[in-house]
């Protein structure tokens, strides 16, 4: 693998992860929920879970029009989950969600690790090229905001009332 | 309603702006009775901190009625008169369960703006740039609550409005500091600053048994206020601070030494902030000098504890700290541990934060209330807003 090819694979895969105080099996019942997908990625795409293991994703290109794409689960064990993007993506990635013990009374450890393919193959477009986020914010954020639903039961937010008259976003 | 809010690098104005609403169940809507100006609102003022928006409503100490509540919310109710601290806490998270509420793991809504400056993002806080959350803030008719179960507290009946205003902010902060220095029989603390968070460390330190505060500034008229406190005012610009309280603790040192001074500016770290630091060179000499000095004249194996705000300081010198085995305590305020305590310290008397309004203003005189402020015109330690 040439050094540029390294490079641009490494751009197209993406990490995170979080401790929850919260038992594991509470937290993938959480996740699991239709609506869960929609408000965690919100950031990143527009989520509609079109029955319980199959969801569609839809997320604005940086240079107009939309990728879209099919997700089905292809596997659901207590401790992990993953999906899959179905023929026909736009840009196809696979996911998986670890659930592991955290040490002590912490809860537990979420790990979310998402790769993508883009078109054109690893070294065709850089993922940071795609899509309006950077890679890691993508796995990231779904994780906080996860993490603040699970222990709060909401999502921390400013819209439509950010201090800033114009642009809450601080971008 | 009507707003203050930051246009530009010293460039304030009251404007009419869209009323809060609430966006989530903990909510609730809060109409301000009263705010106040912070020294650290002077550097987002002053352009010193990067992602301030224009438009962004400024003020993080403030108090006030509450007027619309959402669905979860079941500790407070409308009618309510409460004070809120300045940092948006969950309740729920391990950091506000260990009462670390600064550090909050979920109040955060633009994270990816400030864990790249600190590796991980810590609570919200109202009106204090978007890299810190984005909240709008409370120099305003109405501010909008989240998390009012954890974060509101009834002002008990006999505490006034003034008194409550300040246990927002300055005082837990103040309280905080003194907490950090393990107070002891004969201990002595000293305090660098007499604003509104070093008089109120220093009231603290004597509330927490402390044998002999002193107090550290220039200007007269805090140094007054502070020995009206009870503590021993020492002018920086009269004598040299070190061999002063070297004289005062019997050739000791004080047992515990706390910054309530900072050097706010590029307090996110970034390149462009640390810039105007260096530019503005009277900032980075006057302030850095604070903590070296504190570094310098805390006595072997003391407490150092760091109410200032800081961004970067390239010249620390940690050697001081190694060897003499200080101890440094420091954060943001963990405002909701100590506000109930607070507030009955205020009942007793044994709190006076209300000393610390020297001036009021109406809301549409705020950009002159900061003016004041900024300036310590007419002996000004603090300006409140009344709207």
């Amino acid at each position: 693998m040439s050094h540029a090819e390294a490079e641009a694979q490494a751009d197209t895969a993406t990490a995170a992860s979080v401790t929850i105080g919260k038992p594991a099996a509470e937290l993938r019942a959480l996740w699991l929920k239709p609506e869960t997908q929609s408000r965690i990625w919100s950031h990143f795409a527009t989520v509609r879970a079109v029955d319980d293991r199959t969801v569609d994703w839809s997320v604005p290109g940086l240079t107009g029009g939309d990728y879209r794409w099919r997700t089905v689960t292809v596997e659901a064990a207590p401790e992990r989950l993953r999906w899959s993007t179905q023929d026909g993506a736009d840009v196809p990635n696979i996911g998986v969600l670890a659930f592991r013990p955290a040490p002590g009374d912490r809860g537990t450890e979420l790990h979310l690790a998402v790769r993508f393919d883009p078109p054109g193959g690893a070294i065709g477009q850089a993922l940071a090229k795609l899509f309006h986020i950077a890679p890691h914010e993508i796995v990231r954020t779904a994780l906080y905001r996860f993490r603040a639903l699970a222990l709060t039961g909401e999502i921390p937010t400013t819209d439509p009332q950010p201090a800033a008259r114009h642009d809450g976003t601080g971008r | 309603m009507r707003a203050l809010c930051w246009n530009g690098v010293n460039d304030l104005r009251v404007e009419t702006v869209a009323d809060p609403e609430i966006l989530n169940p903990n909510d609730v809507i809060l109409k301000v009775r009263l705010s106040t100006t912070c020294g650290s609102d002077l550097h987002l003022i002053d352009g010193l901190i990067p992602t301030m928006r224009e438009g962004d409503v400024l003020g993080h100490e403030f108090m006030g009625e509450i007027v619309d509540v959402g669905r979860d919310v079941t500790k407070v109710a409308k009618g309510d008169r409460v004070v809120v601290p300045s940092f948006i806490s969950c309740g729920q998270c391990w950091y506000c369960q260990h009462d670390l509420y600064s550090l909050c793991d979920t109040t955060h809504p633009k994270p990816e703006l400030q864990e790249p400056l600190l590796g991980y993002p810590t609570a919200g806080i109202y009106a204090y740039s978007h890299a810190f959350g984005g909240y709008a803030g409370a120099h305003a008719e109405y501010v909008r609550v989240p998390f009012a179960n954890t974060d509101c507290f009834k002002v008990p009946d006999g505490v006034s409005d003034e008194t409550a205003l300040f246990i927002s902010d300055a005082a837990p902060t103040g309280f905080m500091g003194a907490d950090f220095c393990d107070i002891q029989p004969g201990d002595v603390i000293a305090v660098w600053g007499c604003g509104g968070v070093g008089l109120m460390a220093q009231q603290s330190a004597m509330v927490l048994g402390a044998e002999r505060v002193i107090a550290i500034d220039r200007y007269p008229e805090r140094l007054a206020q502070a020995e009206a406190f009870g503590a021993i005012p020492l002018d920086y610009a009269k004598v040299d601070v070190v061999e002063a309280l070297k004289e005062l603790t019997g050739g000791r040192g004080p047992d515990a030494c706390i910054d309530a001074v900072g050097m706010e500016a590029g307090g996110t770290g970034l390149q462009h902030a640390y810039d105007r630091v260096k530019q503005a060179l009277y900032l980075e000499t006057d302030r850095g000098t604070a903590l070296r000095q504190a570094m310098l004249a805390v006595r072997k194996g003391g407490i150092l504890s760091i109410l200032g705000v800081y961004g970067v300081m390239d010249k620390f010198p940690l050697g001081l700290l190694m060897n003499k085995g200080v101890t440094v305590r420091t954060a943001q305020q963990h405002g909701q541990t100590y506000v109930p305590r607070l507030l009955e310290h205020a009942q007793r008397g044994e709190l006076t934060p209300a000393a610390l309004a020297t001036h009021r203003f109406g809301l549409d005189d705020g950009p002159k209330g900061y003016a004041m402020f900024k300036h310590k015109e007419d002996g000004c330690l603090r300006a409140v807003f009344m709207p």
